[in-house]
C-alpha cells in the first residue's frame, strides 16, 4: 500500500504574542497509508491543528516537507492542493444556499451545470440531507450544517480529507452518531483521511491509526489497541483511558519479562526494553482490577469514594499510601460498596504494563 | 476582475492627465473678482470665439502659482492685479513681453518699459465708511491718513494683508513713497492698533464695512463703489487729503504658456474700446481715451494723487513685505 | 523564504501587493517626503536655516502655540459633548434617541465652513444675536479663539460621540450589574465602573479630535481673525508669499503633533481596550435615576438647539438679499448657484463620482490584505495607508503640488491629481470599515473557499466581498461625503479646468458674499444628502456607526 501523505521533519515556529518565538510543531514525521483514517490526538496547544493546516496549505512549514503521494507540496498554495477540509466551525458560506455551498468546488473546477446538479443532489442524499438544497445554512441545525460541510468537502473527490475537530460543536449524543457516520462513509469511499481531535473516544472509534502529540512532537503512533494496551510514555498512557501509576524500579530482566519492584510488592511484567536499575511507572488500568472479599486478593484496601455512573461504578480505593481507581461493571461482585468499606483487590500480572519514569525531583 | 478594474482606473487617470489638446482654448489666471471676471470674459469668448478656462485667485496667489509652475506653466495669461505685482512677476521671470498694436498712446507709467506688462485700467485708493457706524459713533468719515489714527476709529478698520492682496500692498507702497520708509512703518504700527482684523482679499474689507462688521475699509475706489454703495450697502467714500496712491491694472503674457497667440488676442481685446466700455459696470477708469467713463466713478483729476512709482513699488515688494511681517507681526 | 515563495506562486496576490505598494509609495510617501525635503534643502544642501528663521520670529511661533491651544480646548470640549450624547443614548435611555443620533452626526456631512459662516451671521459684530440680544453693546469677538472653539467643537464632537457610543455599547452589562449587586449606588457605579472602562475611549476621542482640530482649515481661514493657526499660515506662506520652504516647514511642524497623537492612539490607546469586539452592540440600558435622565435629555436638547440655530441661520441667510443691509427675501442666490456654480457642481460631482468607487475598492483590498494575508512589509503597508488620514490636508496638498509638478509625474492642473488626492485621503475610511467587517467574519469561511480551489482573487470576489458589503457601502458613502466637502488639501490643486464647489464657497465667504455662500453651501449639503439617500435605498442599511470616526476636511 502506498503512502497517500508523507510528512518529513515538519517544524513550525510562530512569533508569539509576548514577543518571543513559539515552536508549535517540532520535528514531526509521519506516513499515512492510502485509504486509512489517521487521527492526530492531543491536548490543546500540542500542535495537531498546525500540522493539519500545514498539510492543507494554510500554514507554511518553517522546516520540513509535505508530500502527497510522490508530489512535494510543501509550498504549493492551498487552493492548488488536492486536500479537502472540514472545519471546526464548518465555514459554510452564509450568503449561499446549501446547494451552492456544496457545488462551490465544482463551479471552480468549471464542471458543467447539469453535471453539478446531479452530483450535488446525489451527494446530499449520501449525507442524508436530501431536499435541503434551497435552505440557507442559518436555517439548519448544527448536525445538518456539519453534514453540509462534509458533503462540500467530499464532492470534489480529494486525495486527502482533513478534519479539524468537526464534532466539537455538537452535543454528546449527536457526536457519537455523526462520528459513526463519518467512519462509515470514509470506509465506503476508501478516502485517505486525517482527523484532528482532543477527544480520545473519537480517536479510538474512528481511527486506523492514532498519532498522539504533545508539545509539538509525536509521542507515539500506532493502532488504537497498541496505544491503549501498550503506551510507550506516561503521557500517552495518561491521555488515553485512565490509569493507576505506581512508582517502581526494575530489578531484573528474564525470559522476556521484566521484574519490577514497587512499594506494594514485586511483579513480572511482559513489557520489554528496560534494564535493571531503570525507574519505571507500573501501569494498572482500572478495569483490570477486580474486587474481592476483604482479606482476599493481592492487596488489602479501603474504599474512599464510590461514583455510580449507571453502567459502571468507579471506586477510589486506598491501598497503603496509594489511592487506586477501580472500575467495575455494575452489578458485579461487591455490589454497592460505600466509603469506608474494606475490600480486597485482584488483578492478573499479564495486564500490567511499564512506562519510563522521569522524576522531576 | 480586480485587475481589470485597476487597469480601467489607471487608463481613466492617464487620459485625464493629458492636457487638453486642440480647439481654441485660452488658459488664464485672473486676479479680478469672480463676479467681475464674469462681466468681461464671456464677452471676449463671444467676440472672438475663443474659449477661456480661468481660475480666480488673489493677485499674490497668482504670483505664487506662476512661480511654482515656472517649469510647467498651466496658463498663458495673467489678467488683472496691480501693476507692481506684474513688475514682481517680470523680475521673477514668469512673464514675456508683448507690445499690442495701438492707435493711441499708453502713458509711460501704464506699461512696462519692455512691455512685459500692459496696463488697462486705473484706480485710486480710498476710504469706505459705513454711514450707520458714523452716525452711531458721531464721527465724520476719515479725510486723511492721519485721520485714520483717531481714537474714534479704534478697532473699526479693515484692510487686507499686504502679502496676499495687491490692493493692500499698494497702500503700503503708497505710504512708503509718501512718508519715507521708516515713517511709513511707524504709521502702520500705530494704525495696527485700530485694525479689527486683516482680510485675505483686497476688496473684502469693503463688504465688511457694508455689513457693519467694521466701520471703515481701505480699498480701491472701484471696489468701494461696486461692492459698497452700488450693491446697496450704506457706504460713503472719501479720499485722504495728503494724497493717495493708485494702481494700474495689468495684464501679462505668461512665459512658456501654451497659447501665446490667443493670449495676445486677449490683450488686444482688453484695450479695445468695446472691452474698456464694459468696465463701466465696475466703476473702473479705462485707459483707452476713446472709452466711456461710468457716472459716479472717480477720475484722476478729481483726487489728489501722489507721484506713485509703480515700478519701484514692484521692485521693493519682497523686501517691504518681509519688513512688514516682522514689524507688524502678522 | 518559504513565505515569499508561497506568495510568488499566487500571481494575483503578488501582483496586487506590488501595485498597492507602488501606489502607496508614489501617492502617500513621496509627496510627504517632498514637503519635508522642501523645508530642509537650501541650494542643494541640507540646512535647518528655514526652521531657525521661522522659529526665531515671535509672529511665526505664535501660530504653533495657537494651534496647540485650540486643539486642546476643542479636544476637551468635543469629547465632553460627545460623551454627553453617547451616555445619554446608551445609558440614560433618553427619549428621541433617533433624533439625537441624527443631531450628533449631522455636522459630519456639512462642509466645514458652514458653521463658521453661521457664526458670523449670528455672532459677528453685526450678527443677528449681537444686534438683538446684546443690543450691539457687547461684541462677542467671534473672530478668533472663541469662535473657533465654538465652531470646531460642534464640527468634531460627532467623532467623539461615535467613539464613545461604540465603547459604551460594548461594555459588558454584567460588570455594571454586579457592581449594583454589590451595593454601589448609581453614581458610584458610574464613577468606579463605567467611567474607568470608558477611559480608553475617552483617550482615543481626545487624541482624534485634537488631530482634527489641528488639521482644520476651512473654519480658521474664515474665522481666525488675528488668531493665526498653522494650517492657514502654511497655506498663506505658499499662496500669498510664494515662500515654499517656509510653508513646507510650517507644514512639517504641523505634522509633528498630529503624527504623535495618531501613533499614540493607534499603538497605545487602542491596545488598552477593555472591551471585546462582539459585533452586536447591546441595547441601551437604563442606569441612571429619572432626574439625571431628564437633566441629560435637557442638555442634549440645548446642544441640539444650538446646532439647529446655526444651520437654520445658514438656511435663512441664503434667502436674504444682502445680509446686513437688505433683508428682503429672494431666490436670486439659488438662481445664481445654478447659473454660475453649475460648472463647479458638475466638476465636483464628477470627480467625487470617479474617486469614490476606486477608494472603496482599494480600501477593501488593502483591508483584506492586512487582515488575512501574511507578507513582508505588511505592517508598513498598514501604517502608510492610514497615514493620509493622520496627516493634515494642508500638508498633503502642499506635498502634491511639489511632487507632481514635474515629469515624469506631471499631474498639476489635471483632474487626475484631484482624483488621486481624494482617493488617498479617503482610503483610510474604507480600510477601517473593511478591517472591522473582516474581523467579524469567521476565517474558516474564506479558508474553506481556498481549500475548495478558489484563488485569492476569486475568494475575495465571491466570498469576502459579499459578506463585507455593508461595510463597503458605508465606506463608499463616507468617502463620497468627504470628497464633496474637502477643502484643506484640494485648495492647492484646483485649476482652470477643474474647480471644486468648496473652493468657490470659500471665495464667496472671503468676499463676504455671505448669502451667496449660504445658498451654495445648502445646495452642496442637499446633493450630499441626496447621494447618501440613493446609496441607502440602493443597498440597504448604511452602518452609521462606522462613519464619522474619521471626520474632518
Amino acid at each position: 500500500m502506498s503512502n497517500a501523505v508523507r510528512l518529513e521533519n515538519l517544524r513550525k515556529v510562530f512569533q508569539g504574542r509576548g514577543g518571543g518565538p513559539v515552536t508549535a510543531v517540532d520535528g514531526v514525521s509521519l506516513e499515512v497509508k492510502d485509504g486509512s483514517l489517521v487521527t492526530l490526538l492531543g491536548p490543546s496547544g500540542c500542535g495537531k491543528t498546525t500540522v493539519l493546516r500545514m498539510i492543507a496549505g494554510f500554514e507554511t512549514p518553517t522546516e520540513g516537507e509535505v508530500f502527497i503521494g510522490e508530489e512535494r507540496i510543501t509550498t504549493l498554495p492551498p487552493n492548488k492542493r488536492r486536500t479537502s477540509m472540514v472545519f471546526q466551525s464548518y465555514g459554510l458560506f452564509p450568503h449561499m444556499a446549501v446547494f451552492d455551498n456544496v457545488g462551490y468546488g465544482l463551479r471552480i473546477r468549471k464542471v458543467p451545470g447539469p453535471e453539478i446538479r446531479t452530483r450535488v443532489l446525489s451527494m446530499l442524499e449520501l449525507v442524508g440531507l436530501a431536499g435541503t438544497g434551497a435552505r440557507l445554512p442559518s436555517q439548519l441545525s448544527g448536525g445538518q450544517q456539519q453534514r453540509v460541510a462534509l458533503a462540500r468537502a467530499l464532492i470534489t473527490e480529494p486525495r486527502v480529507l482533513l478534519f479539524d475537530e468537526p464534532l466539537s460543536n455538537l452535543d454528546a449524543k449527536l457526536r457519537v452518531q455523526v462520528r459513526q457516520e463519518i467512519r462509515r462513509l470514509q470506509q465506503r469511499l476508501k478516502i485517505t483521511s486525517i482527523y484532528v481531535t482532543h477527544d480520545q473516544d473519537e480517536a479510538m472509534t474512528l481511527s486506523d491509526q492514532i498519532v498522539v502529540m504533545h508539545q509539538g512532537r509525536i509521542e507515539q503512533a500506532g493502532s488504537p489497541e497498541e496505544i491503549y494496551a501498550r503506551p510507550r510514555t506516561r503521557f500517552v498512557a495518561d491521555f488515553i483511558g485512565q490509569g493507576n501509576f505506581l512508582a517502581g524500579t526494575v530489578r531484573g530482566v528474564e525470559d522476556g519479562r521484566t521484574e519490577v519492584e514497587i512499594a506494594e510488592g514485586r511483579f513480572r511484567v511482559a513489557t520489554g526494553g528496560f534494564r535493571p536499575g531503570d525507574r519505571v511507572w507500573l501501569l494498572l488500568r482500572p478495569e483490570a482490577i477486580g474486587l474481592a472479599a476483604p482479606g482476599a486478593g493481592r492487596w488489602k484496601g479501603q474504599v474512599s469514594t464510590a461514583t455510580y455512573l449507571g453502567g459502571e461504578v468507579f471506586y477510589e480505593v486506598a491501598v497503603g499510601r496509594q489511592t487506586l481507581l477501580v472500575k467495575v461493571g455494575h452489578p458485579k461482585g461487591g455490589a454497592g460498596l460505600g466509603a469506608g468499606d474494606p475490600v480486597g483487590l485482584t488483578f492478573d500480572e499479564n495486564s500490567l504494563h511499564l512506562v519510563p519514569r522521569e522524576d522531576k525531583g | 476582475m480586480k485587475r481589470s478594474l485597476g487597469l480601467l482606473a489607471m487608463v481613466v487617470a492617464v487620459a485625464w492627465a493629458m492636457p487638453a489638446q486642440g480647439g481654441q482654448v485660452l488658459h488664464m489666471y485672473t486676479a479680478l473678482d469672480t463676479a467681475e471676471s464674469q462681466l468681461y470674459i464671456p464677452e471676449f469668448e463671444k467676440d472672438t470665439g475663443i474659449k477661456v478656462e480661468w481660475v480666480r485667485l488673489s493677485s499674490g496667489e497668482v504670483l505664487a502659482r506662476l512661480r511654482a509652475e515656472a517649469k510647467n506653466p498651466q496658463v498663458s495669461i495673467w489678467y488683472g492685479g496691480p501693476s507692481q505685482d506684474h513688475v514682481t512677476g517680470k523680475k521673477a521671470g514668469v512673464t514675456v513681453p508683448y507690445k499690442p498694436p495701438l492707435d493711441w498712446t499708453l502713458p509711460a507709467n501704464a506699461h512696462d518699459s519692455e512691455w512685459c506688462w500692459v496696463g488697462y485700467y486705473f484706480g485710486a485708493i480710498g476710504f469706505a465708511s459705513n454711514t450707520e457706524f458714523l452716525k452711531r459713533a458721531g464721527v465724520p468719515a476719515p479725510s486723511s491718513w492721519q485721520d485714520l489714527l483717531k481714537p474714534a476709529y479704534k478697532g473699526q478698520i479693515s484692510i487686507a494683508f499686504p502679502y496676499t492682496s495687491g490692493t493692500s500692498y499698494t497702500v503700503l507702497a503708497t505710504l512708503v513713497q509718501m512718508m519715507g520708509e521708516d515713517k511709513a512703518f511707524e504709521y502702520w504700527r500705530k494704525l495696527n492698533q485700530s485694525i479689527h482684523h486683516y482680510d485675505k482679499s483686497g476688496s473684502a474689507p469693503v463688504t465688511q464695512a457694508g455689513l457693519g462688521e467694521v466701520g471703515i475699509a481701505v480699498s480701491f475706489s472701484h471696489d468701494i463703489l461696486t461692492k459698497g454703495s452700488d450693491k446697496g450697502y450704506p457706504i460713503t467714500m472719501t479720499f485722504p487729503s495728503e494724497g493717495t496712491g493708485y494702481e494700474i491694472g495689468g495684464i501679462s503674457l505668461v512665459k512658456g504658456g501654451q497659447e501665446p497667440d490667443l493670449a495676445k488676442k486677449f490683450v488686444d481685446w482688453a484695450l479695445s474700446v468695446r472691452s474698456q466700455n464694459l468696465m463701466k459696470q465696475w466703476f473702473r477708469i479705462p485707459l483707452n481715451p476713446k472709452a466711456e467713463v461710468a457716472k459716479g466713478a472717480v477720475r484722476a483729476d478729481q483726487v489728489k494723487l501722489i507721484n506713485f512709482d509703480a515700478v519701484k513699488a514692484g521692485d521693493e515688494r519682497d523686501r517691504l513685505i518681509k519688513r512688514w511681517r516682522s514689524e507688524i507681526g502678522q | 523564504m518559504a513565505e515569499l515563495r508561497k506568495i510568488l506562486r499566487d500571481p494575483v496576490l503578488a501582483a496586487t501587493i506590488a501595485v498597492i505598494a507602488v501606489s502607496l509609495f508614489l501617492f502617500v510617501v513621496h509627496p510627504l517626503y517632498k514637503v519635508f525635503q522642501m523645508s530642509v534643502v537650501e541650494d542643494g544642501r541640507l540646512s535647518l536655516h528655514v526652521y531657525r528663521d521661522l522659529l526665531g520670529k515671535p509672529f511665526e511661533r505664535r501660530p504653533i502655540y495657537n494651534s496647540l491651544i485650540l486643539g486642546a480646548l476643542v479636544a476637551v470640549a468635543g469629547t465632553a459633548v460627545g460623551y454627553l450624547f453617547a451616555f445619554a443614548i446608551a445609558r440614560a435611555d433618553v427619549p428621541w434617541k433617533g433624533f439625537f443620533r441624527i443631531v450628533a452626526t449631522f455636522p459630519i456631512i456639512s462642509p466645514p465652513f458652514v458653521l463658521s459662516l453661521a457664526a458670523i451671521l449670528l455672532l459677528g459684530r453685526r450678527g443677528f444675536i449681537t444686534r438683538t440680544v446684546f443690543q450691539g453693546w457687547w461684541d462677542p469677538h467671534i473672530y478668533g479663539l472663541r469662535g473657533l472653539v465654538l465652531v470646531e467643537t460642534i464640527a468634531f464632537f460627532p467623532t467623539a460621540f461615535l467613539i464613545m457610543l461604540g465603547i459604551l455599547q460594548a461594555v459588558d452589562p454584567a460588570l455594571e450589574e454586579s457592581s449594583l449587586n454589590l451595593g454601589a449606588n448609581r453614581w458610584q457605579v458610574f464613577r468606579t465602573v463605567t467611567l474607568p472602562l470608558s477611559v480608553p475611549g475617552l483617550a482615543s476621542s481626545l487624541l482624534v479630535v485634537f488631530v482634527e482640530s489641528l488639521a482644520d482649515f476651512g473654519n480658521p481661514i474664515i474665522l481666525s481673525g488675528n488668531f493665526h493657526v498653522l494650517s492657514v499660515q502654511a497655506y498663506l506662506h505658499i499662496t500669498g508669499m510664494a515662500d515654499f520652504s517656509g510653508g513646507a516647514a510650517l507644514a512639517v511642524i504641523l505634522l509633528l503633533p498630529t503624527l504623535v497623537a495618531f501613533l499614540l492612539q493607534k499603538y497605545w490607546v487602542s491596545r488598552k481596550s477593555y472591551v471585546t469586539v462582539t459585533g452586536k452592540p447591546s441595547p441601551a440600558r437604563l442606569s441612571v435615576v429619572p432626574f439625571t435622565r431628564r437633566l441629560l435629555c435637557g442638555l442634549c436638547l440645548v446642544v441640539a438647539g444650538v446646532i439647529f440655530l446655526l444651520y437654520g441661520t445658514v438656511v435663512f441667510g441664503s434667502f436674504i438679499t444682502l445680509w446686513g443691509a437688505n433683508y428682503t427675501l429672494t431666490l436670486k442666490h439659488y438662481v445664481s448657484v445654478f447659473q454660475i456654480g453649475g460648472g463647479y457642481l458638475r466638476d465636483t460631482l464628477i470627480l467625487a463620482g470617479v474617486a469614490t468607487p476606486i477608494t472603496g475598492i482599494l480600501g477593501m483590498i488593502i483591508a483584506f490584505l492586512v487582515v488575512r494575508k501574511e507578507f513582508v512589509g505588511k505592517g508598513l503597508m498598514d501604517l502608510i495607508s492610514m497615514l493620509t488620514f493622520a496627516v493634515p490636508g494642508t500638508v498633503v496638498g502642499i506635498g502634491y503640488i511639489l511632487a507632481f509638478n514635474e515629469r515624469p509625474l506631471l499631474l498639476t492642473g489635471t483632474a487626475a491629481i484631484i482624483v488621486l488626492l481624494f482617493i488617498f485621503r479617503n482610503v483610510p475610511v474604507g480600510i477601517r470599515a473593511g478591517v472591522a467587517a473582516l474581523q467579524q467574519i469567521d476565517k474558516a469561511i474564506e479558508e474553506a473557499a481556498t481549500n475548495l480551489g478558489a484563488g485569492t482573487g476569486r475568494t475575495f470576489v465571491t466570498i469576502t466581498l459579499p459578506l463585507i458589503t455593508p461595510a463597503f457601502f458605508s465606506g463608499l458613502a463616507y468617502s463620497f461625503v468627504r470628497c464633496m466637502t474637502a477643502i484643506s488639501a484640494v485648495i492647492f490643486v484646483v485649476s482652470g479646468k477643474w474647480n471644486l464647489i468648496t473652493v468657490a464657497i470659500l471665495g464667496l465667504v472671503e468676499n463676504a458674499d455671505l448669502s451667496q455662500a449660504a445658498a451654495f453651501s445648502l445646495v452642496l449639503v442637499a446633493f450630499v444628502l441626496l447621494a447618501l439617500g440613493l446609496m441607502q435605498l440602493g443597498v440597504g442599511r448604511v452602518a452609521t456607526s462606522q462613519m464619522g470616526v474619521e471626520a474632518g476636511g
